[in-house]
């Protein structure tokens, strides 16, 4: 929802959880009463719908239809371009085109309502659907409604406090309810949140432990096959404290090299799979690489625990064994 | 003449493996000095606990009972940490295999071993050079170790033992995986350990060739250590031998000494054989 039209508060129906389960309905008449609270500029009137359709010689398709009703509100051309076509016109992400084949200028039908690709825009950030704007006419007659709409986009006047305004609204509408827009981008997140988040942290709780075993084994594995060498070292007189830097040393330089293979397999991974499955999206972030690493660092010190132990536990006496 | 200082002293050094009926006395009641500037040769047969012995002045097996004495401290009563220390400090170690770190260059296993001392960086690898230049091997220092020769291996080995500056350096068989002449310079190389620096050396071995430059030849057997006396070499099957436990013969007015009668009677078979390869022996010395 990043890309949006910068509205600082939306206000829904009163109940109304997300926009992905929950269907608001409001009267454009309460939309009105809105406008005229003070500190607020104006409000879009915004329907949205999940609709599936096919595309012409391709599979049924679901994307979510969004349409804003700026009226005689200014819109820059840019904002025009990527969510405010004209009627009989729609606007798509890259993702939905590379799913469907649509293009620029070619032509598909929602509930009977034709319309023309306008334009591509860049890929969103949403796994589960793609956007997709149309004119607030042709969302009209793909919904089948007239007198109502889903949301309203509040736009503050320069200077107004957020606090205030939303105070005002809910005072005077109980039949409304009001989110800042980072609330309702929240809640289009949450369901991803609630959904994969979990899996995918037992997922990162396998491969914590699945990689700290594989990093352990391998030391392990060197440091039998050390043994004399380790024992030579404890003969010459090496310190329990030296011999543990020299497996945390093995097990830090593996994992270092686990951890540069696994980023770079992972983009690369990241980027084969946006090519086979348009809707997978993903984003590498400078925090996160450093979360991992961190991470890294801990396996690297768990891996050691064993080896060590086996290291402590050689008989320095075996370099006199033939 | 000034007298030497005291580097080991071994007193009624005991051990023990096993109990009751298994009981194995590996080493029994052994006592035994050495001074700076000493190199001292223990023989024996194999399995008279001539390693055991080496084992426990190294401070690598604790003893059962009695003191091994280095430098004036008693390590059988030091703890793990401190005997540590020791090895560390005061001891060199070179072995029958070499044990060389084989996966790293010549320069980096003296380096390793300084490393342990507390020496790091381009002191350490200075250092290193110094002692393997001086050894001989300044056109091996970045060789793997396990590429070089057997009589190479030995002196990195005698190297990495003198790494940390020991006062005593205790050698398990230096010479039983070198051919002659590389056992010949790995011989000169422990009597000039011993004569130039204020430490001692104790070998371990069974080969007759370092008697040469041994100032004392102890013998061991069944874990008792006492002085050898003259020893000579068979003509027939070339053993090493006490010339006061053998059998001994007069021919044409010089006496042989003889392993067993069997020897003896083989000898006199056919003297003119064994005479030409005691001739040929003699010469090769």
């Amino acid at each position: 929802m990043s890309s949006s039209p910068a509205g600082e508060l939306w206000v829904v129906q009163q109940g109304t959880s997300d926009p992905f389960h929950s269907l608001s309905l409001v009267e454009p008449a309460a939309i009105e009463r809105v406008s005229g609270i003070d500190g607020v500029q104006a409000v879009v009137p915004v329907l949205s719908r999940q609709m599936n359709f096919a595309p012409p010689g391709g599979d049924e398709q679901s994307v979510r239809l969004m349409a804003l009703d700026f009226g005689a509100f200014p819109a820059s051309p840019d904002l025009r371009e990527r969510f405010l076509p004209t009627q009989g016109q729609i606007v798509i992400d890259e993702t939905l085109s590379r799913k469907t084949g649509l293009d620029e200028g070619d032509g598909l039908a929602i509930s009977g309502v034709a319309l023309t690709v306008a334009h591509v825009g860049p890929r969103g950030g949403d796994v589960l659907s793609q956007f997709a704007f149309v004119s607030f006419e042709d969302a009209r007659a793909i919904f089948g409604v007239v007198d109502v709409v889903n949301y309203g986009m509040v736009v503050l006047e320069e200077g107004a406090q957020q606090g205030p305004v939303e105070a005002a609204i809910v005072d005077g509408h109980p039949d409304l309810q009001v989110y800042t827009a980072k609330e309702f981008a929240e809640s289009v997140r949450k369901e991803i949140d609630e959904s994969f988040i979990p899996i995918i942290l037992i997922l990162v709780i396998i491969g914590f432990v699945v990689g700290t075993a594989v990093v352990g084994l391998t030391i392990y594995t060197a440091t039998i096959e050390r043994t004399r060498e380790f024992g030579v070292m404890k003969a010459v007189g090496a310190s329990a404290g030296f011999l543990y830097r020299i497996v945390l040393a093995q097990a830090a330089m593996l994992t270092a090299g686990g951890f540069t293979l696994g980023v770079l397999g992972a983009m690369a991974v990241a980027r084969l799979a946006s090519e086979a499955v348009p809707e997978f999206a993903t984003d590498f972030q400078v925090r996160d690489i450093a979360g991992v690493l961190a991470v890294a660092g801990v396996m690297a010190v768990l891996a050691s625990f064993v080896p060590v132990r086996r290291v402590n536990g050689i008989d320095p006496a075996i370099v006199f064994r033939a | 003449m000034e007298k030497r200082s005291e580097i080991l002293n071994v007193s009624a050094l005991t051990k023990v493996f096993g109990h009751g009926e298994t009981e194995v006395r590996a080493v029994d009641g052994v006592d035994l000095t050495i001074r700076a500037g000493e190199l001292v040769l223990v023989m024996g047969p194999s399995g008279s606990g001539k390693t055991t012995l080496l084992t426990m002045v190294g401070g690598l097996l604790r003893p059962t009972s009695g003191s091994v004495e280095i430098g004036g401290v008693d390590i059988a009563s030091l703890d793990g940490g401190r005997l540590t220390e020791v090895r560390r400090k005061t001891v060199g170690f070179i072995f029958q295999s070499f044990n060389l770190w084989e996966s790293l260059s010549v320069r980096e296993n003296v380096e390793l071993a300084l490393n342990i001392g507390g020496q790091n960086g381009g002191r350490a690898r200075a250092r290193a050079t110094e002692l393997l230049q001086s050894l001989g091997l300044g056109h091996r220092l970045n060789f793997r170790s396990r590429d070089l020769s057997g009589g190479e291996k030995q002196r990195v080995s005698i190297a990495r033992a003198l790494a940390n500056g020991p006062r005593l350096l205790l050698a398990d068989e230096p010479t039983a995986n070198l051919d002659s002449k590389h056992g010949h310079d790995v011989m000169q190389l422990l009597r000039r350990i011993a004569d130039e620096g204020n430490r001692a050396v104790l070998v371990v071995s069974h080969d007759e060739r370092i008697r040469e430059v041994a100032d004392r030849v102890l013998w061991l057997e069944d874990g008792r250590l006492r002085a050898i006396g003259k020893m000579v070499r068979d003509p027939v099957c070339g053993m090493g031998l006490e010339v006061e436990r053998s059998v001994s013969i007069e021919q044409e007015g010089r006496t042989y000494y003889f392993c067993s009668r069997g020897c003896s009677w083989e000898f006199r078979s056919e003297p003119a054989r064994y005479l030409t390869v005691v001739e040929t022996q003699a010469r090769g010395n």
